[in-house]
């Protein structure tokens, strides 16, 4: 059998990972990236608006990026890390600039900005609105440049633990269908998100909690799962993202009497309140009778053709294509959609998990920066930053061990797990059926406005769900390619991440950030200005625990934009 | 709406030499896309059916393939604007690269004529401390490379990829002109040394097939023939290609109409020795053509006349040339 | 109908036949011809490769020309139809109106200004479009019922589709196949039928071109096609007179002759072949010349 062994493996080539794999290799580890599609098709691609930071050299301070970011996670994210995060902006943004990134300029050739959500100052530097494009195409560049080692279409099928250290994974080569054991001095898990989970999602297919699901599988607590973030402006067909940017650039919120119904519910930042605040008013309009088919507007005419042409080209060509609208003319329908997952793997400030030798970045993991709700452009920043402090730190700590030594036959497990998808094949049930049922109900459940009543049906079907899953079976049982026995996986891993969503929500007893319960409708600081956190001991049910936040200069307040 | 998808399909599990047709009668609404279509194939009916595709909005790249004929994303091709008069739909896996599985093609010749032409910023001093200090309008003009998704849909439909897979292909080359056009990077001189051998610019055969399929508008031909003229423009004329452009551009000048003979003449290098020598083999097979030609009468007037108003004409040209 | 004639380079040069068969189609179509006399090189795409000003700037001093007959331009080249579609494209896009005030400035001296209004037509469109194929028919005295033709159109009458106005004239992706039935031939259909001859390389990467003429002639040869037929003698150019060296390059057989479009529908109108040109072509036509003899009247 062919041996496989790293320093590092970074599971996942979105932006995290190949910023983790870039930092890891520079600090001198024998890096390699395992990835199931090609980088440039990960999902990060589809970040439109940009990224923020604090640049001191005009006059901004991260102080107030931080405050920000703070006031924006509902006073759950720890304020430590946020701190770490915004002081590390700026020269994260001049790094990317560096590798090539065509970020859009003032009138003195210098780095310009936008205006984005839950933030007075403009500091989210973009291009266009393709800044996730453009950000991910130009690492991709630098993978090519310093051509760190890449299993290109390599799918992870589980963690490998020893002596209660992470050090490797089993990962199975799409093109041949073969297993492979791979040994890591450490493992970075980048991953992504969770929006497969629902239905419908602005999430690419591809994204279908697969770090969430593995790091569950062997026990590492999953975080504020509950912190599910809906953004605001969605298209109804395909759910497929319309940046925030077009409102930084100025687009309105119509409900269907014409008027801009954010004055009521946010006063001052208007449609650029934080993005809870928008999705929850935007439902309210549409609960409330104010809607167009289960939709708002969002209103880009007085923008200008020019404006909408230039800066906002990529969102004009999917409203032309998907929803038959052009948006110089005429406004188009918008409705709260499942975006983006601010919960995750549990890390610290360096991407460790509770586990040596397992460390987590981007979207899959939650240090916390972003708490109870995210700022938009804050995510692209978190990838960067946190991708290259975990690939810095895993390859330190690469140097100081051994490679921890495991038996081959350690993928038998897995090997019995694809034996057995294969012998279920009669049974008539498919992914895809069990999927939708899965994102239908946590659409239904876990959306928006949330109650226990809600929560509970959501979680009952996720159980029978899985229950339906031990008995799914592989029809396709071929070696090449086999796309069947790929989403078999990530349906396990999906099911699992859902189950955690339905706990936390249950859990939080409380309405804070994203999760807003019509039951409990007001935020409980006294008792529940905690992390929700849980973990998969084996048992029937996973284990619920709590952890404090870390809060450093911002005393929690009442949050109104 | 009904609609059969005729699709191309391949399994060399099953039997690697046999590229077959399969045809799947479908009911679906009436704003479904072709990948919508290829989803409910593969979700309901026939789960073996492989592709790839992610994003379902034309920002990842994945699903590139032909649709009746032509390359394109699956994702924002929408049924009712391909389905033919018999109510069917053409569905093959991108060309000029091989298949692996059905609507799978292996991409690796694709990724390594990117990584040819060095697709990064290269500079010669030191980085500046803070950003580079960069023109607005110079990054503006270079979004429409950077809107690149590498969804390999030129490269598909490429005639020259068809007879040549030496080619870098128009993808590589929109890529290298981005960098190119960047004024951070500072190895145009070693791009364009690059670019003007064989497999680079020249071998265009400008038809216009990716700019036609590109979905994000990035006119890679275009881009191809701006390096051109930029190569040419650094005073590296000693190509068929240079010695072509520059050729035709003086008989119109002097002429008004070409004059195929003495356009081949200044391609050749006919009266530069040196030119004419690394062209002899070319020349020599010209006699045969150009005998052919005479004897059927076929050949240009050995007299070119200047048109009515080339004093105008050249006025125009000088004008531009200022 | 009366049209500003456009002849382009080639019919006069490499091509020389096909400029008298226009002509005589032409008088027998009625379609009367003010020849373009002074009017330049479209550019080919070439010119426009070094610099694209400079060739809208010849473009539209021809469209000026044809402005002043009050008249359109017939085209017999894809490729001239192809660039000059393109350049009229810029010319009139009204986003911009100040790209043909600065395109003007160069015709003034010759006391030329192009105002926007003319149409540019390719033989092909008007005889599909402003006869209509059925009144085309009624002027055929013979139907070629015997052939087997296949459609090869030259890349500037196909792409890019933002010039050619395919959505108002949906027909134009069809008119060779149309043309081909009315003078009773049956079509050879092939994917090869809009892609590249491989002429622009001929010069550049011999190999390569000859290679895209050896495919395309013969896959039609093996589809059972008697002769090509194309709407661009740049195409034919390559098609024909470089079908020995594709022979050779590729070690197989091909024998296709390549028609220019009008000298198929001049066939059907009962021209000879010798009236036509085709004793000129590279690749003999000796087999059509016979089926066409032998071939029906109308």
């Amino acid at each position: 059998m062919a041996v496989y062994q790293h320093d590092v493996i970074v599971v996942g080539a979105g932006l995290a990972g190949m910023r983790a794999t870039l930092a890891a290799q520079e600090a001198g580890a024998d890096v390699a990236m395992i990835t199931k599609v090609h980088p440039v098709r990960s999902h990060s691609n589809a970040a439109q608006g940009g990224i923020n930071a604090a640049l001191e050299s005009r006059g901004d301070s991260w102080d107030d990026h931080a405050y920000n970011t703070v006031k924006g996670s509902d006073y759950l994210g720890d304020q430590d890390a946020i701190e770490i995060m915004c002081q590390e902006a700026g020269s994260a943004v001049l790094e990317l600039e560096h590798m090539g990134v065509i970020f859009n300029r003032d009138e003195d050739g210098r780095l310009g900005t936008r205006h984005f959500g839950g933030q007075e100052v403009a500091r989210t530097f973009f291009v266009a609105d393709i800044t996730g494009q453009a950000l991910l195409h130009a690492l991709y560049e630098q993978v090519m440049k310093y051509n760190p080692r890449v299993y290109e279409e390599w799918f992870v099928t589980s963690l490998v633990v020893e002596d209660g250290k992470c050090c490797g994974v089993v990962a199975l080569e799409l093109m041949t269908g073969k297993l492979h054991l791979m040994k890591a001095k450490s493992i970075i898990l980048a991953t992504g998100g969770t929006g497969r989970c629902f239905e419908p999602s602005t999430n690419g297919l591809v994204v279908t909690a697969d770090g969430q699901g593995l790091a569950y599988e062997i026990g590492i607590p999953l975080m504020d799962m509950e912190m599910v973030q809906y953004h605001p402006t969605t298209l109804k067909g395909n759910g497929v993202l319309m940046t925030e940017g077009a409102r930084g650039e100025g687009a309105y919120l119509l409900n269907s009497e014409g008027e801009r119904f954010m004055k009521t519910y946010a006063p001052n930042m208007m449609e650029l309140a934080s993005r809870d605040v928008v999705s929850r008013s935007e439902q309210t309009e549409i609960n409330e009778g104010r809607g167009i088919d289960g939709c708002v507007l969002l209103d880009l005419r007085h923008l200008g053709r020019e404006l909408i042409e230039t800066k906002l080209a990529y969102i004009n060509e999917v409203a032309l294509d998907f929803a038959n609208i052009n948006l110089a003319e005429e406004p188009c329908p918008i409705r709260p959609g499942n975006h983006y997952e601010m919960g995750g793997i549990k890390t610290d400030v360096h991407g460790l998990t509770s586990m040596p030798g397992l460390y987590a970045a981007g979207e899959c993991a939650n240090v916390s920066v972003h708490g109870g709700n995210r700022l938009g452009a804050n995510s692209l920043l978190d990838t960067v930053v946190f991708g290259k402090r975990a690939g810095i730190h895993a390859a330190g700590y690469s140097k100081q061990i051994e490679q921890i030594n495991v038996p081959d036959s350690i993928i038998s497990k897995d090997e019995e797990r694809i034996k057995s998808f294969f012998d279920k094949k009669s049974n008539t049930d498919t992914p895809a059926t069990i999927r939708l049922a899965m994102g239908q109900a946590m659409n239904e459940g876990l959306a928006v406005f949330r109650d226990e009543a809600g929560m509970q049906a959501a979680y009952k079907t996720i159980l029978e769900l899985k229950d339906r899953y031990k008995r799914l079976g592989v029809h396709d049982t071929g070696k090449i390619f086999n796309t069947n026995l790929l989403f078999a996986f990530e349906l396990g891993f999906m099911l699992d991440t859902a189950e955690t969503i339905c706990v936390g929500a249950l859990a939080r007893k409380e309405s804070r950030g994203a999760h807003y319960r019509t039951d409990m409708p007001d935020r409980d600081d006294e008792n529940w200005m905690k992390h929700i956190l849980v973990t998969n001991t084996g048992k029937d049910l996973p284990v619920v625990s709590f952890l404090p936040v870390n809060v450093t200069r911002w005393e929690p307040q009442v949050r109104s934009y | 709406m009904k609609v059969k998808l005729d699709v191309g399909r391949y399994n060399p599990e099953a039997d690697e030499n046999n590229h077959f047709r399969e045809e799947f009668e479908l009911e679906v609404e009436d704003h479904f896309t072709v990948l919508d279509a290829l989803m409910q194939i593969r979700d309901y009916e026939d789960p073996s059916l492989a592709m790839r595709c992610s994003c379902r909005a034309s920002i990842c790249g994945s699903c590139a393939m032909k649709v009746n004929g032509t390359s394109g994303l699956a994702c924002n091709t929408k049924i009712i604007d391909v389905i033919r008069k018999d109510g069917s739909v053409k569905v093959d896996p991108a060309g000029n690269l091989p298949v692996v599985k059905d609507l799978v093609v292996d991409m690796q010749p694709f990724w390594n004529k990117m990584r040819e032409i060095k697709p990064y910023i290269q500079v010669k001093g030191p980085e500046p401390e803070a950003e580079y200090i960069a023109p607005q309008q110079s990054m503006l003009d270079l979004v429409g490379a950077v809107g690149c998704i590498m969804c390999g849909a030129c490269y598909s439909d490429c005639t020259v990829l068809e007879v040549d897979n030496n080619f870098l292909g128009p993808a590589a080359l929109a890529k290298a002109s981005r960098f190119i056009d960047d004024p951070r990077d500072e190895m145009d001189a070693e791009r364009f040394a690059q670019l003007n051998q064989y497999t680079g610019v020249w071998d265009c055969t400008r038809c216009m097939a990716c700019v036609e399929v590109c979905p994000k508008g990035v006119f890679p031909m275009d881009r191809i023939m701006s390096i051109r003229d930029k190569i040419m423009n650094a005073g590296m004329k000693n190509t068929n290609g240079a010695r072509h452009a520059e050729g035709f551009a003086s008989i119109i000048k002097n002429y008004g109409t070409l004059d195929e003979t003495q356009l081949v003449i200044k391609t050749f290098g006919v009266f530069n020795p040196i030119v004419a020598l690394s062209n002899i083999k070319s020349l020599f097979g010209l006699l045969p053509v150009a005998f052919r030609a005479f004897r059927k009468k076929k050949l240009p007037p050995i007299f070119h006349h200047k048109i009515v108003g080339v004093a105008f004409i050249k006025k125009i040209f000088k004008k531009l040339e200022a | 109908m009366k049209v500003a004639f456009y002849p382009g380079c080639v019919s006069k040069g490499g091509c020389p036949e096909l400029y008298p068969a226009t002509l005589k189609i032409c008088e027998k179509l009625g379609i009367e011809l003010d020849e373009l006399e002074g009017a330049s090189c479209t550019g080919s795409g070439v010119l426009q490769e070094k610099d694209r000003l400079l060739g809208d700037v010849l473009n539209a001093r021809t469209f000026a020309m044809a402005e002043q007959k009050n008249l359109p331009i017939m085209t017999i080249c894809s490729t001239c139809q192809g660039v000059m579609a393109q350049a009229n494209k810029r010319l009139t896009d009204s986003d911009h109106p100040e790209y043909l005030e600065q395109v003007n400035s160069f015709l003034k001296e010759e006391g030329l200004e192009y105002k926007g209004t003319t149409v540019i037509k390719h033989i092909l469109w008007i005889l599909v479009e402003d006869f209509g194929v059925d009144k085309v028919k009624t002027l055929f005295v013979r139907q070629l019922t015997d052939l087997k033709i296949a459609p090869f159109y030259g890349c500037y009458i196909v792409r890019p589709s933002w010039a050619l106005d395919f959505e108002d004239n949906p027909d134009r992706q069809q008119s060779l196949e149309m043309l081909i039935e009315a003078v009773g031939a049956t079509v050879v259909d092939f994917d090869g039928k809009t892609r590249c001859c491989g002429f622009p390389l001929l010069t550049i990467n011999e190999k390569n071109s000859v290679s895209m003429v050896a495919k395309h002639t013969s896959t039609v040869q093996e589809l059972g096609a008697d002769a090509m037929v194309t709407p661009c003698p740049l195409c034919h150019l390559n098609l024909d007179g470089y079908q020995p060296k594709a022979r050779k390059q590729s070690g197989v057989s091909i024998h296709m002759p390549i028609l220019h479009l009008p000298q198929l529908i001049g066939l059907a109108l009962g021209f000879s072949p010798t009236e036509m040109g085709l004793q000129r072509h590279i690749v003999s036509t000796e087999a059509i010349n016979k089926a066409v003899m032998e071939s029906n009247p109308v």
